[in-house]
């Protein structure tokens, strides 16, 4: 993420409304079929924001799976029958619906660092009651998953799995790591902020310069769009 | 939020939040991806907060300060909009995170059995994310018709219009299993291992 490789800047606000307004449309499918242009336009900004940052394998990844996932529902739809067929489609729904979310928060997450966050929330005058936690929450998943796979495969070794001779102890054997280590990295990451002077009485600076530019305006209009038409519906 | 210089929260509470709300929203999302078997949606509302409940006991013992479960809550909230479950549970959590707040503050944030009840108010949450099915089936569906009839009319028959209080009920009941679960977890693993 240096500062070479980005090839556009996008303020984290608008990374903040492009999720949120992912998430309502797209993923949780707010205003129904009515809806359909808009969340068609807003599966487009993930594979552009891709686009740009040229992750080509990823676009072409997103660009299968959606194709996919919207071909066999178009297909399915009619045809389907039984349990099989509505395991398929709930397979095919569940691809559109997610991946665009995923994708972006992926974006998101890697495009952004936490001071640009930090700086974006207090723009915003959110607290810091609620920035703090946020931001570790954010920082921290991907450490947990990382932890929880290592401690599965450890699992795996012990023969600690489903339908192996200890099922029954298998979701202990899992969650009880997986908390002690992450309270554990937990504690050493709050030294470290703590040391940098997170709990000191004043206020802090922030040395990253965040600001509007046009692609900010340009992606403002477009979800500005999808809300008011979204708000017409109910007229 | 009043808060007098002693009791206010510093980073390490603010942090040590973060990290429960992250290990709480992991083991969510685990259990919301069964949501996809028609029969598992409304057993979700068994689920989270049984599991929950050793996440939830856990960061209790970190908490001794006002304010520190509502902030989950609300994160906890957040993450659910990010994913597309509307902006209803936000609602619903602030008032189950307050409650929640409320109960163990009353124990003066160490009685352990007002913690288990108070994670039963805290699991409350988990019904935002059902609000819309069971108020307003007709607009929820709307927004689920790609899903296919089949399963809809699944669902349909596992959530009618009177499953909203008996979910409330379940969810506060298994949210108590889930506290009563994670309090002798606390006590075989947790505190042997000294976190706790």
């Amino acid at each position: 993420m240096n500062e070479k490789k980005r090839k556009l800047y996008i303020d984290p606000r608008t990374k903040l409304l492009l999720l949120v307004t992912i998430a309502m449309f797209v993923m949780g499918g707010i205003g129904g079929s009515r809806m359909l242009p808009c969340t068609i336009v807003l599966c487009f900004i993930p594979l552009f924001l891709l686009l740009i940052q040229r992750e080509w394998k990823n676009s072409i990844i997103y660009v299968l799976l959606y194709g996919l996932g919207c071909g066999m529902q178009i297909m399915l739809i009619p045809i389907a029958e039984g349990i099989l067929g509505m395991l398929l489609l709930t397979v095919c729904v569940v691809v559109t619906r997610i991946l665009p979310g995923v994708m972006m928060g992926r974006y998101v997450i890697r495009t952004t660092k936490v001071s640009e966050f930090v700086a974006g929330m207090e723009k915003m005058h959110v607290t810091n009651k609620i920035t703090i936690p946020l931001s570790v929450l954010f920082r921290f998943f991907p450490t947990i998953i990382e932890e929880y796979s290592a401690i599965n495969d450890a699992m795996k070794m012990r023969d600690i799995r489903l339908g192996g001779k200890k099922a029954l102890q298998m979701l202990e054997y899992r969650l009880i790591p997986m908390i002690t280590c992450s309270v554990k990295i937990g504690e050493e990451l709050s030294a470290a902020a703590l040391t940098r002077g997170l709990g000191a009485p004043v206020k802090r600076t922030n040395i990253c310069k965040i600001g509007f530019g046009v692609t900010d305006y340009c992606i403002f209009t477009i979800c500005m769009i999808i809300y008011v038409f979204w708000i017409t519906g109910f007229v | 939020m009043n808060l007098n210089k002693e009791n206010k929260l510093n980073g390490k509470d603010l942090i040590n939040i973060g990290i429960y709300s992250a290990i709480y929203c992991v083991l969510v999302f685990v259990a919301a991806m069964l949501g996809c078997i028609p029969i598992f949606m409304p057993l979700l509302s068994v689920i989270i907060p049984l599991f929950g409940g050793i996440p939830y006991m856990l960061f209790l013992t970190k908490v001794k300060k006002f304010g520190m479960i509502l902030i989950m809550t609300i994160l906890i909230e957040i993450m659910m909009l990010l994913t597309g479950m509307g902006y209803f549970p936000l609602l619903i959590g602030f008032f189950a995170g307050l409650g929640a707040e409320l109960v163990y503050k009353s124990g003066k944030y160490q009685n352990l059995f007002k913690g288990i009840i108070s994670h039963g108010v805290f699991s409350i949450w988990v019904l935002g994310n059902y609000v819309l099915l069971c108020l307003n089936p007709d607009s929820y569906f709307a927004t689920r018709q790609n899903l296919g009839e089949e399963y809809i009319n699944a669902l349909k028959g596992y959530t009618p219009m009177w499953i909203f209080p008996v979910l409330l009920v379940v969810c506060m009941v298994f949210g108590i299993v889930g506290g009563y679960l994670g309090k002798a977890l606390l006590k075989k693993h947790f505190r042997k291992a000294g976190i706790a």
